[in-house]
C-alpha cells in the first residue's frame, strides 16, 4: 500500500542460550504508515523492545534467530546483507532510547555525537556537520544550542539529554522513528514536553512513529494505533479508540484498571494484575496470559491448552482471546464497575 | 582529583591547567622531604635500635682494614658521627644549595641540586644517577610501548572473540606472563637466544645516539621480558574493560545510528574502555622509570634499578637517598600527568 | 684477601638456571671449536695457548663494583691482579705458572731492595726511563708520593696501611699530603729521594719481608700534579701497558694500549690485547653464561663460577678440558682459643683436632672442587717453604679418629667430653653448614657445642674478633678464613697466630695463641734476609702451631675456573689463585 512504510509480518525473534531457547518475539504482525504513531505496549519482558532492536537490525552479531518478514519501504529486511540494513540505520530509520545519560558517550560532546550520525551518511564537512547539529538542538528545543552544542552529555539535565537523543535521531530525517521508553526515566512534567516534541516533529516531518512503553497514558496522547504484547505475542492490535473504549483482552483491561487516571474525579482502587510475567523459555502452554487471568476459566479448558488466534472482534481490532464476544462485554462491564465501587484508597507506588 | 573549572567540561583552559601543574608541583617537593626523612629514618634508626652506633656504622665504609683512626676519621668526613637531624640539614642544604667538595687536591662545587656524594667511591651521586637514566628510560620506555600496543591489541581481539580458543588461548598465555617471575623469563629468553643460539649475543646499553639500530637490537630481550609480564596484564584488563564498556548502552546508540562496527568498537567502545588503562599505565611506567630493578639486574643493563641494588648492598646512603628520591619524583611525576591525563580523556571529571 | 660479593638476586635465579643446567647438558661452549682446549687444570701448571699474536678486545666482567680503581685504595686480590695492567709497582710477581710465581721480582725498581742498617734501611733504585702514560718520565718522588697516600686514612682508606705500620714514625704523625698540602706535600720523612732513581725507606723495626710490601699496587708512582685525590681513581696515570681511555664509574672501565710503555722495561707484563674493557656490576651467572658462550673473555673476580656453570662444566668433557681448579690462597678454618676452659689445656685442643670430621668440613664448603682440598696444615701449599704434614690424621683419616680424641679427652681430664660455644658468620650458608658439621662430628665424643652466629660484618670488630666477648661468651671455636697480603710465613702467620697481634678489637689472632716459639720464629723471620733461612721457619711454624692444636685446618680453598678458549698465555698466577691478568692476549 502507498502510505505504509513499515510492514511487519510474522515476526519471531529466538536467543538459544545454555537454559533453552528464549521466544523474545513469537509471531509479531503489524503495519504502520507514514505520519502514523503505532504505541507497542507490555510489560518487562513483553518483547517489546526485541521487536524494535529487530527492525533497526541491532540484533546483528549476536545469537538471535530472526524469521518472519520486516519490510521497511517495500524493502525486506529479514536477512538483507548486515551492510546494507546498517546505511538504512540512522538515515531512514533512527532509535531513541530509555536512558539518554547511558545512551550517549560521555566522552564526545553532545554536539559531536549528533553531528556524527549526520557524518556517517552524508559526504560533508565537519563544519556543516557542526552547523546541522546546532541546528537540530535549536529544533528541539534546547535553548543556546550554539554554545550547548560543545557542552557533554553530564551537563545536560535529564529532559534535554532526552531531547538531544532525538535531535541526533532525526539529524537524517528517518521516516521511521522508534522511541523505546522515552519518558521513563523523566520526571513528570518533562515527559509531557518530550512526548509533545515527538508530537511536533512527526508533524513536521511527516515521519511514522513507534512508541514503546509499558504506560498507557503515554501512549493515550500519541498513538494512533496501539499493539498491547504480551509473552512475546500479540495480545490486542487496534486503532487508539478501539483499545481504550472497547478494550478486548483481559490483559488489556488489567493494564487499564492499573493505571492511574488524573482524569477521575474521586481515586479509585487501582487493580493490579496478579502474578508476574512468564518465562520465555517455557511459556505456559495455550493462552500465555492464562495464569494471570481472572477468566480462563470460562473457556470451558481452551486456555489452557490452545493458543488462541487473533480474532478480528471490529474493523481493524484483534484480539487474541477465547472469551467470546458476550463473554467479553460482560466482564469488561463488572470489571469497570468494580473499579469504580472500590473504596478510595490513596495511591502508593506499589500499586501501579 | 578535579581539575577547577570556571567553564566545566571545556578543553580547560591553560590558565588552569598551569594552576594544578603548580599546585601538584609544590606537593611534589613536600612529598619528597618526607620520603627522604623516611629513608634517613630507615637507614640510622633501625641499625640504631639493633644496638649498633656510630662507630659500628663507619665500620662498613672503611675496607677490609678497619683501623681505629681509619674509622674515626671515616666517620667524622661522612657525617656520621652528628646527630640525625644535623646530617638531615646537611643533606637538604646539599639538594638545595649545592656543598663543596675536598677531594684532597682540589676542592670542587657540586650544584644543585647535589645529592652528596657516596660513602664508598666519593664520587658525586647525581652525575652517576643521570648517566643510569638512559639506560632505565630506553628499557622502560621500550617496553611500554610494547607491552601496551600488544596487550591492549589482545585484549580488544579477546574480548571481541569471547569464548573462542583465541580467547582461551591468549588469556591462557597471559596468565602465564603475569605468573612467571622476570628473572625467570629473562634467564629462558638468554639462555635460548643469547647464549645457546647468538641471535642476540652480549646484551650491552649501546646509547640511541651512538648506534641506534644496535641501540634496539640489544634490548629486544630485556624488552620482551618486561613486557611480557605487562602485556599480559595489560591484555586481561583491556579484555575486561572492553567487555564491560560493550555492553553499555552508548555502544546500543552509536550502532543505531548506523556506524560501521569497527568505528562502534574504537571510536566508542576502546575509547571508553582505555581510560582506567591509560591511568595504569601512567603508573606502571613512573615506577619503571625508578628502576627496573630485577630486569636490569638479570641482563647486567647498568640503570637506575642496578644502581640500587648496588647502593643497598654497599649500605651506601647518599646513593640509596639519591636513588629513592628521583624515583619517588618519577611516581609523583607520573601520578600527575596521570590525573590530567584522566581530565582529558574523560570529562566528567572536570566538572 | 676479600671475595668479592655476588648479587644476592642472582642466587634467585639460581633454581632456573640450575634446571637450565641440567637441560643445557653438554652444549659445547661457543667461541672457537675445542681444538685448543688443552685440558682440565693445563693453565696450573704450564702457559696455556702461548702467543705474541696481537689485536682484539679483552673483555674483562665482574659481578660487583670495585672498591676502588686507584692502586693506592684497593685491597681485593683480584684489583691487584688488574692493576697490573695500569701500574707498575717497585716489585711485583714473577709473571710464570707453578712456584715459580710466587717469586717477588723486581718491576719498576732495578733489583730487590738494598738493605742496610741491620735491616732498618731499604734502598731500590728504579728504572731511569720508564714514562708515565703522557711521556713524563717516572721520578723517585712520584714513589714516595704514592707511598705519602696510603697515610691519608680519611681520603683514601680501602687500601692496607702497612706502611703507616712499618716506617719509621715522625712526630706529629704524618697525616698524608692531602691535609695542609704546602707543607705535607713530599713531607713524609721516612721516605727520602736522594736523586730522581733512587728512593730510601726508614723502618721502625726490622722487617724482611719489605720486598713484598712493595710488591703492594701501593708503590705504584703517581705525579703529584696529576693527583686528583678521591678522583684519581677515575683516571690514574698509567706505567703499565694499557692506559684508561674511559671510566664509567662503577659501570665500564675501557683501557687502550699505552704507547709510552716498552716490554723490555716490563717483562712480566705484555700488551697484546688492542683494548681492554671490564664491565663492572653484572649478574654473576650471566657472566658465567657469557664466558661460556664465548661473549666474554675473563671473569675478572677470579674466585671460580657459580654453581649453576659448575654443574655445565664438570658434567661436560669438552667444557672440563677448558678449566682449571687452582688452589686460591685461603685456608678456611676454625680458631680453637687457648684461653677459654677447658680449652686452655692443649690435650682438649688435639681432642677437638682429631674428633672434627674433615669430610664434612670439605663437603660444607662445597666439596674437593668448588671448596677445596682437605687441609692438615694452616698454610696452603702456595705459601713459600710450606710443607706438607699430618698431625691429627686430617688426610689419613679424614672422618675423623674417634679413639684417639677419646684418649685426649682422658689425658685432659674431661673424659666424657666438655661444652663450649662456637661463633661463625650467620650470613654465610657455607659456615652455617661447617658448624652444624662440627657440632655434630665433635658430639661424637661428647664434645657439645652451641652455636652462636653473627654477621660479618662485624664478625671481627665486635664478636668473635673482640677477647673479653669470646671470653665472657665461652666461644672456644671461631670459624675463619684467611689469605695473605704475601705468600710467605710472616705474611700468612703473623697476623693470625703471633703473640703480640692479639688486640682487643678487630683481633685476627682469635686463637689468642701466644706462644714464644713462634713468636721467636716470626721476629727471626722478620729480622733474617737470606731467603732460604727465612722460608725455612715457615714448615717449623706451621707445626708448632699444629702441635699447639690452635688451628683446625678445614680446607685450602679452591676455585674452578674457566679458560676462555680465546684467551692466549693463559695461566693460574698462584699468588692471586687466578688467572694472570698482565700477560693475557686473544686469538
Amino acid at each position: 500500500m502507498p502510505g505504509t512504510l513499515l510492514e511487519v509480518s510474522d515476526l519471531r525473534i529466538h536467543f538459544p542460550t545454555g537454559d533453552g531457547l528464549v521466544k523474545a518475539v513469537d509471531g509479531v504482525s503489524f503495519s504502520l504508515d507514514r505520519g502514523r504513531t503505532l504505541g507497542i505496549v507490555g510489560e518487562s519482558g513483553s518483547g517489546k523492545s526485541v521487536t524494535s532492536l529487530g527492525i533497526m537490525g541491532l540484533h546483528q552479531g549476536s545469537s538471535a534467530q530472526i524469521s518472519g518478514h520486516i519490510r521497511l519501504d517495500g524493502e525486506e529486511l529479514v536477512g538483507a546483507p548486515p551492510a546494507r540494513v546498517r546505511e538504512l540505520r540512522g538515515s531512514k530509520m533512527a532509535m531513541i532510547f530509555q536512558d539518554p545519560l547511558s545512551a550517549l558517550h560521555p566522552y564526545y560532546t553532545v554536539g559531536a555525537q549528533v553531528a556524527e550520525a549526520y557524518l556517517v551518511h552524508n559526504h560533508v564537512g565537519k563544519k556543516a556537520a557542526r552547523k546541522h547539529a546546532i541546528d537540530l538542538l535549536g529544533r528541539v528545543g534546547i535553548p543556546q544550542p550554539a554554545t550547548r552544542v560543545d557542552d557533554y552529555p553530564h551537563q545536560f539535565s535529564g529532559g534535554m539529554r532526552q531531547r538531544a537523543m532525538i535531535a541526533m535521531a532525526l539529524s537524517c530525517d528517518p521516516e521511521l522513528l522508534i522511541a523505546d521508553e522515552p519518558t521513563t526515566a523523566l520526571d513528570v512534567t518533562v515527559q509531557a514536553q518530550i512526548l509533545d516534541l515527538i508530537w511536533d516533529l512527526q508533524v513536521e516531518y511527516h515521519s511514522a512513529v513507534i512508541i514503546i512503553t509499558h504506560d498507557l497514558g503515554v501512549v493515550a496522547e500519541l498513538a494512533d494505533d496501539i499493539l498491547v504484547m504480551y509473552a512475546g505475542r500479540m495480545a490486542e492490535y487496534g486503532s487508539a479508540e478501539d483499545i481504550f473504549d472497547q478494550p478486548g483482552h483481559p490483559y488489556t483491561w488489567g493494564l487499564l484498571g492499573s493505571m492511574p487516571r488524573i482524569d477521575e474525579a474521586r481515586l479509585e482502587r487501582l487493580i493490579p494484575i496478579k502474578g508476574t510475567p512468564p518465562s520465555l523459555i517455557n511459556v505456559p502452554p495455550g493462552c500465555p496470559f492464562h495464569p494471570r487471568c481472572r477468566y480462563a476459566g470460562m473457556t470451558d479448558g481452551r486456555s489452557q491448552t490452545e493458543i488462541p488466534a487473533l480474532h478480528e472482534v471490529e474493523p481493524g481490532h484483534l484480539v487474541a482471546c477465547h472469551l467470546t464476544a458476550d463473554q467479553r462485554r460482560t466482564m469488561r462491564a463488572a470489571q469497570v464497575l468494580e473499579e469504580a465501587e472500590a473504596p478510595a484508597v490513596r495511591m502508593t507506588q506499589g500499586d501501579v | 582529583m578535579l581539575l577547577p573549572g570556571r567553564n566545566p567540561g571545556r578543553a580547560a583552559a591553560p590558565g588552569i591547567v598551569i594552576t594544578f601543574i603548580i599546585r601538584r608541583l609544590v606537593a611534589t617537593v613536600f612529598l619528597l622531604i618526607v620520603v627522604s626523612m623516611i629513608t634517613f629514618a630507615i637507614f640510622f634508626l633501625i641499625p640504631r635500635l639493633a644496638g649498633q652506633n656510630s662507630y659500628e656504622l663507619a665500620t662498613q665504609y672503611v675496607g677490609r682494614n678497619p683501623t681505629r683512626a681509619a674509622v674515626l676519621a671515616t666517620e667524622t668526613k661522612l657525617g656520621l658521627d652528628k646527630p640525625i637531624y644535623v646530617q638531615y640539614g646537611t643533606f637538604l642544604k646539599a639538594i638545595v644549595f649545592g656543598t663543596h667538595y675536598n677531594s684532597g687536591t682540589s676542592t670542587t662545587y657540586c650544584t644543585p641540586p647535589c645529592f652528596g656524594y657516596s660513602f664508598r667511591s666519593q664520587q658525586p651521586v647525581w652525575p652517576q644517577m643521570v648517566s643510569d637514566i638512559p639506560v632505565t628510560l630506553s628499557l622502560a620506555v621500550g617496553a611500554a610501548v610494547l607491552w601496551l600496543v600488544g596487550g591492549v591489541a589482545i585484549g580488544v581481539l579477546s574480548a571481541l572473540r569471547r569464548g573462542t580458543f583465541f580467547d582461551r588461548f591468549s588469556m591462557g598465555v597471559a596468565l602465564l606472563g603475569v605468573s612467571l617471575p622476570i628473572f625467570f623469563t629473562g634467564l629462558i629468553l638468554l639462555e635460548l637466544f643469547s647464549y645457546k643460539w647468538p641471535i642476540f649475543p652480549n646484551v650491552t646499553f649501546v646509547p640511541i645516539t651512538q648506534n641506534p639500530l644496535l641501540w634496539a637490537r640489544n634490548l629486544v630481550l630485556p624488552w620482551i621480558c618486561l613486557a611480557f609480564l605487562y602485556a599480559a596484564l595489560y591484555a586481561r584488563l583491556t579484555r575486561a574493560g572492553m567487555l564491560e564498556t560493550m555492553s553499555e548502552d552508548y555502544i546500543r546508540t552509536a550502532r543505531a545510528k548506523g556506524l560501521r562496527e569497527r568505528k562502534v568498537i574504537f571510536k566508542h567502545g576502546l575509547r571508553a574502555a582505555l581510560t582506567p588503562i591509560v591511568t595504569i599505565f601512567g603508573m606502571d611506567l613512573g615506577l619503571l622509570l625508578g628502576g627496573a630493578i630485577l630486569t636490569e639486574v638479570t641482563f647486567s643493563l647498568h640503570g637506575l634499578g642496578l644502581f640500587t641494588v648496588e647502593a643497598v648492598q654497599n649500605q651506601d646512603l647518599p646513593e640509596i637517598l639519591g636513588v629513592t628520591m628521583l624515583a619517588a619524583f618519577f611516581i609523583v611525576i607520573a601520578n600527575m600527568v596521570v590525573d590530567i591525563l584522566y581530565a582529558v580523556v574523560d570529562p566528567r571529571v572536570r566538572a | 684477601m676479600r671475595r668479592p660479593r655476588t648479587i644476592g638476586l642472582a642466587a634467585l635465579g639460581m633454581a632456573a638456571a640450575l634446571a637450565l643446567a641440567a637441560c643445557g647438558g653438554s652444549s659445547g661452549g661457543g667461541g672457537s671449536s675445542s681444538s685448543s682446549s688443552a685440558g682440565f687444570n693445563a693453565a696450573v701448571t704450564s702457559v696455556v695457548n702461548p702467543s705474541s699474536h696481537k689485536g682484539g678486545t679483552l673483555t674483562f666482567g665482574d659481578s660487583s663494583t670495585p672498591d676502588s680503581t686507584d692502586p693506592g685504595n684497593t685491597y681485593y686480590a683480584f684489583m691487584w691482579n688488574l692493576t697490573r695492567l695500569y701500574t707498575m709497582p717497585l716489585m711485583t710477581y714473577k709473571s710464570c705458572p707453578g712456584k715459580c710465581g710466587l717469586q717477588v721480582v723486581p718491576d719498576l725498581a732495578t733489583g730487590p731492595g738494598v738493605v742496610t742498617d741491620n735491616g732498618l734501611t731499604w734502598t731500590y733504585h728504579i728504572q731511569p726511563n720508564i714514562k708515565f702514560e703522557d711521556g713524563t718520565t717516572v721520578t723517585s718522588a712520584d714513589v714516595k708520593y704514592a707511598v705519602e697516600r696510603t697515610f691519608d686514612r680519611a681520603k683514601l682508606p680501602l687500601g692496607p696501611n702497612y706502611f703507616s705500620l712499618l716506617l719509621a714514625p715522625q712526630k706529629p704523625a704524618y697525616p698524608g699530603p692531602f691535609t695542609d698540602r704546602s707543607k705535607n706535600l713530599m713531607g713524609l720523612k721516612a721516605v727520602t729521594t736522594p736523586n730522581a732513581t733512587t728512593v730510601v725507606f726508614q723502618l721502625a723495626h726490622p722487617f724482611a719481608d719489605f720486598n713484598y710490601v712493595v710488591a703492594i699496587p701501593q708503590t705504584a708512582p703517581v705525579p703529584p700534579n696529576k693527583d686528583t685525590g678521591t678522583n684519581y681513581q677515575l683516571h690514574p696515570m698509567s706505567t703499565g701497558p694499557y692506559k684508561f681511555s674511559s671510566y664509567q664509574l662503577n659501570k665500564q672501565l675501557t683501557m687502550v694500549p699505552n704507547t709510552f710503555w716498552k716490554a723490555s722495561t716490563d717483562p712480566n707484563a705484555k700488551q697484546l690485547a688492542s683494548k681492554v674493557t671490564v664491565t663492572w656490576n653484572m649478574n654473576a651467572n650471566d657472566i658465567d653464561n657469557r664466558l661460556l658462550a664465548g661473549d666474554l673473555d675473563v671473569d675478572a673476580a677470579g674466585t671460580g663460577v657459580q654453581a649453576a656453570a659448575r654443574a655445565k662444566i664438570l658434567s661436560s668433557p669438552t667444557l672440563k678440558a677448558s678449566s682449571d681448579n687452582p688452589i686460591s690462597g685461603f685456608l678456611w678454618f676454625t680458631y680453637i682459643n687457648t684461653k677459654v676452659a677447658p680449652l686452655n689445656n692443649v690435650d682438649c685442643r688435639i681432642a677437638v683436632e682429631y674428633a672434627a670430621n674433615k669430610t664434612n668440613y670439605q663437603t660444607a664448603y662445597g666439596g674437593p672442587v668448588a671448596g677445596g682440598q682437605i687441609a692438615s696444615t694452616v698454610a696452603p701449599p702456595n705459601v713459600i717453604g710450606q710443607k706438607a704434614f699430618d698431625l691429627y690424621e686430617a688426610t689419613s683419616k679424614p672422618n675423623g679418629d674417634l679413639a684417639k680424641a677419646k684418649a685426649a679427652l682422658k689425658a685432659c681430664g674431661k673424659p666424657n667430653g666438655f661444652s663450649t660455644g662456637m661463633a661463625y658468620r650467620s650470613d654465610r650458608p657455607k659456615e652455617v653448614a661447617t658448624a652444624q658439621a662440627l657440632q655434630a662430628s665433635l658430639a661424637q665424643v661428647g664434645i657439645k657445642l652451641s652455636l652462636h652466629g653473627y654477621p660479618s660484618g662485624t664478625y671481627f670488630s665486635n664478636f668473635a674478633g673482640v677477647p673479653n666477648y669470646v671470653h665472657s661468651h665461652n666461644l672456644g671455636l671461631d670459624i675463619g678464613g684467611w689469605a695473605p697480603d704475601w705468600p710467605d710465613g710472616y705474611g700468612f702467620f703473623d697476623f693470625i697466630a703471633a703473640g703480640n697481634t692479639i688486640s682487643p678489637a678487630g683481633n685476627t689472632n682469635i686463637e689468642e695463641l701466644n706462644d714464644p716459639v713462634v713468636n721467636n720464629l716470626l721476629n727471626k723471620m722478620a729480622t733474617t734476609t737470606d731467603a732460604t733461612t727465612r722460608n725455612s721457619y715457615t714448615a717449623q711454624i706451621d707445626m708448632q702451631i699444629m702441635k699447639d692444636a690452635a688451628i683446625l685446618p678445614g680446607v685450602y680453598a679452591k676455585s674452578l675456573l674457566y679458560r676462555s678458549p680465546n684467551l692466549t698465555n693463559v695461566y693460574v698466577q698462584p699468588y692471586y689463585g687466578m688467572y694472570n691478568y698482565a700477560v693475557l692476549g686473544l686469538k
